[in-house]
């Protein structure tokens, strides 16, 4: 006869409201081995803790039922209790009252039965659970991140800086990311190529950062502490041992009139180019869809121009395997563009706005670039159809953000800082110009930006007017803004030189595919979703796997450090120990049984089956049996429910205490 | 012999009061082209008075019940039910819609015009009809005398593609369909900034102030774009800026002299439907020199 001990938590009032605690514990006292059952107030407080231990002790008991909320958020803290009672911590286990229970019912007297029922088919549960031990895995002390912006560069730097190996895969040519497009950063208009770059720099020269540039994700396998990544090593065409940077073949390539992306199409760039002077490392690509070279075979000049010989037209795409034990994501944000809905986007753009057909309409990001010192206008702001000075410009916030009936209903938690910004940039290039501001509301939390949006208003004479922008259109050589001013209640027409939009931050395109190769989730915007919204902001339900910077949502450079430099914690927290404890709730071969149809290796999304040999003492062949690789089995129960002879199952889930809680009922 | 059989394309046919008082014109150049392509058109028995503009400010209900009564009685006749102007377009799209989406205020309709509502009935601007129903191409093979070297401002208005949920007849803030018609029969759709502006509208008798400034600022906009003339497709607009114009005219001191038409009567004279079935003599400023000038009279 079992001993079982059952302990119900009020939870505050979260349970006890709709579920009458006191008769849930009578009736279930009475059930057949259960030797004692309890109600408290706080469960997992500390004498309700206590509370469990002393029973343990006095009542002998060989298995705990906790009915209190899901197993998710408490089920560690009761296993650590009994264990410190001195029970196998897998003879605890919980009794969803709460998430299955309180809170979905209103009738007190149903959801009382219902608990009844629930605490009724969980003992039935622990009388047949066994003893597990913990099961533990080598750890790979190696970390990979994907995406060099400042919250890659940032978690690549304090992993390096702890003392392990880094893998940093960027995309594009050049780390850097948005940040090294900026001008000046708010709130302290420091500016971004001056903070930025000595990071690049340390990354570039850091012992332990492996760094590919103009690389990707080709496919990742395993679990964490054990991950295989393929990393797809594009052809980059130069030979980065090889080449010094002197930038003789970028002088000399003969195809100079390629728009330059990185400057927001203002500019132009040749065909072998790096993104921009700063950039790390500083080894040119060949933008291959655009050379003469390989479009017409008729080119070479850069070849002939090299003195180390570093062209390499042959260059095939690599792919290397790289083992890691942790990954971090930080593969960074793309903007809202507000011209016509592409197929396979949700976004409807901004007809009214002209979708994007007018050439003085510009982004905030394009904005940044006129404003850059190192930018294609060396700084000086100029518009970009006739190259004039703008003396009146319109900035309109929330284009994309915060509008439901374009596909976005989140704020972009930015926008309203950096136009801020531009307007005091705006103001000290152009002292005679005049910016207005449209806007829903002034978001500024966040220390000393109140303040910073103040000046904007209070010093440098933006005008700030409150309400939407109805629609833009050329007249003449002016961009004509209508609009309305809530406050005042009037129609309100502005004729302007140059219109700057705040479009929305939005997901990477791509993201989702990304986060499928990476088996993490996202939400329906795309953006990458954390564990728990406030209580693990960095990690991913997939363990092992990180998030920073404005792939998990909208976020300014300070909270993209935090976020890139709380993820490195956790990794270096993760590689803190040698072997990796893993729940044993794993699935278990009965080789006696098992036909080696391999079923289960077919359903397994772990793919932690493997076919193993039994061979008998002189090493001939007996038969193939399947074999569960404790480290990588997700703890699914997919091959139990597969298996035509019933010979794999699941610790703490057997058909056995499955059949039994069903009986209970 | 019913329409259905005589023609491969048919439709039920609600003119609307403005068809058959003001925008006389309107009704008898759209009957013009209709039969000139051989489309057929039924007008609806009994109809009455959508609402247009006032019932929807006043109440809701009654507003809704005008339209369900007259989709009702469109019911009765075959084909989908074609709609020349903006505002009648808008009222029946919306009644639809709202009725489809909202199952209380369908069961109080029913009960006010004590019968169903056929919301499956589909209604259609006459500009559809043309573009998507007949097709560009068909009717680009049916012009007979294009439209060469006529600049025209295409004027939508409010009303035709707005709210974006309700009309389904184009993108709502950039729309193609007019000047697509139009490039079909052969005119030169000018790029203007007021397409989409509104008139003033209703505003006609209460605040004509209000439609001095709006409709100028059409009037200038087409007219600084190069626009020989502005077409519309609702008696609304027509009234402001080709009634009123002179008004306008007067009170900015700008003289436009923009014959406006609607689209029925220039996609008729390039199809060769004569002049005197498009109702050209009923529009105030007259079109007679400037479609004498382009060899189209
Ligand atoms: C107009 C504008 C002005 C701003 N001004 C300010 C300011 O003044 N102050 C401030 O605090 N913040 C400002 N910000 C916000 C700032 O840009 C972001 O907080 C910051 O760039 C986020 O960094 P990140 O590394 O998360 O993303 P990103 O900068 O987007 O970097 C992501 C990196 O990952 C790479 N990548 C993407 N996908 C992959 C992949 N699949 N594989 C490999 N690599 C990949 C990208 O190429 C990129 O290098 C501004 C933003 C905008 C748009």
């Amino acid at each position: 006869m079992s001993r079982i001990g059952v302990f119900i938590c009020h939870c505050g009032e979260n349970i006890s409201r709709t579920v009458d605690v006191e008769r849930v514990a009578q009736v279930t006292a009475r059930l057949p081995g259960v030797a004692i059952a309890l109600d408290y107030k706080y469960m997992c407080s500390d004498p309700g803790q206590n509370l469990l231990k002393k029973a343990v002790a006095e009542h002998k008991l060989d298995g705990v039922v906790v009915a209190a909320c899901s197993p998710r958020m408490h089920e560690k803290t009761f296993r650590n209790a009994a264990r410190a009672a001195g029970l196998n911590p897998f003879l605890c286990e919980m009794a969803n009252i709460r998430e299955h229970c309180s809170w979905v019912h209103e009738d007190r007297e149903e959801a009382t039965a219902k608990a009844i029922d629930i605490v009724k088919f969980t003992v039935s549960r622990v009388k047949k659970d066994r003893a597990l031990a913990p099961i533990t895995v080598p750890i790979t002390k190696r970390a990979l991140v994907i995406g060099g912006g400042i919250a890659g560069i940032q978690a690549a730097l304090d992993i390096a800086d702890a003392g392990h190996q880094v893998v940093l895969v960027e995309r594009e040519p050049s780390i850097g990311g948005h940040m090294a497009q900026l001008s000046e950063t708010f709130p302290t208009l420091d500016c971004s190529q001056c903070i930025m770059t000595p990071k690049m720099v340390d990354v570039a020269n850091h012992p332990n950062i492996k760094l590919y540039t103009w690389s990707e994700i080709e496919e990742v396998s395993g679990y964490i502490g054990n991950f295989q990544v393929t990393v797809r090593r594009k052809a980059r065409s130069v030979d980065e041992d090889k080449c010094t940077g002197c930038g003789v073949c970028m002088a000399k390539c003969p195809q100079k009139k390629i728009d330059n992306a990185f400057d927001r199409n203002l500019g132009t760039r040749p065909a072998i180019y790096v993104p921009f002077p700063q950039a790390v490392p500083n080894t040119p690509v060949i933008d291959r869809d655009n050379c003469t070279r390989f479009k017409t075979g008729k080119c070479g000049v850069c070849e002939k121009v090299c003195g180390p010989g570093a062209i390499d037209y042959g260059q095939q795409d690599q792919l290397i395997v790289e083992p890691v034990g942790a990954i971090v994501v930080a593969s960074g944000f793309d903007l809202y563009n507000i011209g016509p809905k592409p197929a396979d986007s949700p976004y409807e753009g901004y007809g009214e706005f002209g979708y994007g057909a007018i050439p003085d309409v510009i982004d905030g990001l394009t904005f940044e670039r006129l404003a850059s010192a190192s930018g294609p206008t060396g700084g000086k702001i100029l518009r970009p159809s006739d190259g004039k000075e703008p003396k009146q410009v319109v900035f309109i916030q929330c284009v994309g953000s915060r509008a439901r009936e374009k596909g976005i209903s989140y704020c972009s938690k930015i926008c309203c800082m950096y136009t801020a910004k531009h307007t005091m940039l705006y103001k000290h290039k152009i002292h005679d110009g005049q910016a207005y501001v449209f806007f829903m509301d002034a978001r500024t939390p966040g220390k000393n930006y109140d303040e910073f949006w103040r000046r904007a208003v209070e010093e440098e004479e933006a005008v700030y007017i409150r309400g939407m922008v109805s629609r833009l259109y050329q007249k003449g050589d002016k961009v004509v803004v209508m609009g309305s001013d809530v406050l005042v209640g009037v129609q309100v027409e502005i004729e302007a030189d140059l219109v700057v939009l705040a479009t929305a931050v939005q997901a990477r395109t791509g993201a989702d595919l990304l986060a499928q190769k990476l088996g993490i989730s996202y939400d329906r915007y795309n953006f990458y979703s954390e564990a728990h919204a406030k209580l693990k902001p960095v990690e991913c339900a997939t363990a092992g796997i990180y998030l920073a910077g404005a792939c998990q949502g909208p976020k300014d450079i300070p909270d993209t450090v935090s976020q890139a430099s709380a993820a490195a914690a956790k990794v270096m927290t993760l590689f803190a120990k040698d072997q990796l404890e893993r729940e044993p709730i794993v699935a278990r071969v009965n080789e006696r049984n098992c036909a080696g149809c391999l079923a289960c290796k077919k359903v397994c999304p772990y793919g932690a089956v493997e076919e193993k040999e039994i061979r008998d003492r002189n090493g001939n062949l007996i038969k193939t049996v399947a074999y569960v690789n404790p480290g990588v089995c997700g703890g699914c129960g997919t091959c139990q429910a597969t298996c035509p002879s019933k010979s794999v199952e699941l610790d703490g889930y057997t058909d056995e205490q499955i059949m039994a809680m069903i009986e209970a009922l | 012999m019913s329409p259905n059989r005589k023609f491969a394309l048919s439709y039920s046919y609600y003119p609307g009061c403005s068809l058959h008082a003001s925008a006389k014109e309107y009704d008898v150049s759209t009957k013009g082209v209709f039969n000139a392509l051989r489309i057929g058109l039924k007008e609806v028995p009994d109809w009455f008075c959508c609402g247009a503009t006032p019932a929807h400010n006043v109440d809701e209900l009654l507003s809704l019940a005008l339209c369900a009564k007259n989709l009702s009685l469109a019911g009765k006749v075959e084909g989908d039910l074609a709609v020349a102007c903006a505002a009648c377009f808008s009222r029946l799209k919306t009644t639809q819609h709202r009725l489809k989406e909202n199952d209380i205020k369908r069961k109080q309709v029913e009960t006010a015009i004590d019968g169903p509502v056929p919301l499956g009935k589909k209604v259609k601007h006459l500009l559809e009809i043309l573009a998507k129903d007949f097709g560009l191409d068909k009717l680009e093979g049916a012009v007979q005398k294009p439209l060469t070297g006529l600049k025209i401002a295409c004027y939508y208005g409010c009303l035709l593609t707005r709210p974006p949920e309700v009309p389904e007849l184009d993108d709502c803030e950039a729309p193609t369909i007019m000047e697509n018609v139009i490039k079909a029969v052969g005119g030169e759709p000018v790029a203007w900034s007021h397409r989409l502006e509104c008139c003033g509208a209703n505003f006609t008798l209460s605040r004509p102030g209000v439609i001095l400034k709006l409709s100028n600022e059409i009037l200038a906009s087409a007219k600084d774009a190069g626009a020989d003339c502005i077409m519309v497709a609702c008696p609304l607009c027509h009234g402001n800026l080709d009634i009123r114009q002179e008004e306008i005219e007067q009170a900015t001191g700008r003289r436009y002299g923009m014959p406006v038409f609607y689209i029925t009567q220039l996609v008729g004279l390039a199809c060769g439907v004569s002049p005197l079935r498009l109702g050209l003599e009923s529009m105030i400023v007259s079109p007679a020199a400037l479609l004498r000038e382009k060899n189209l009279l």
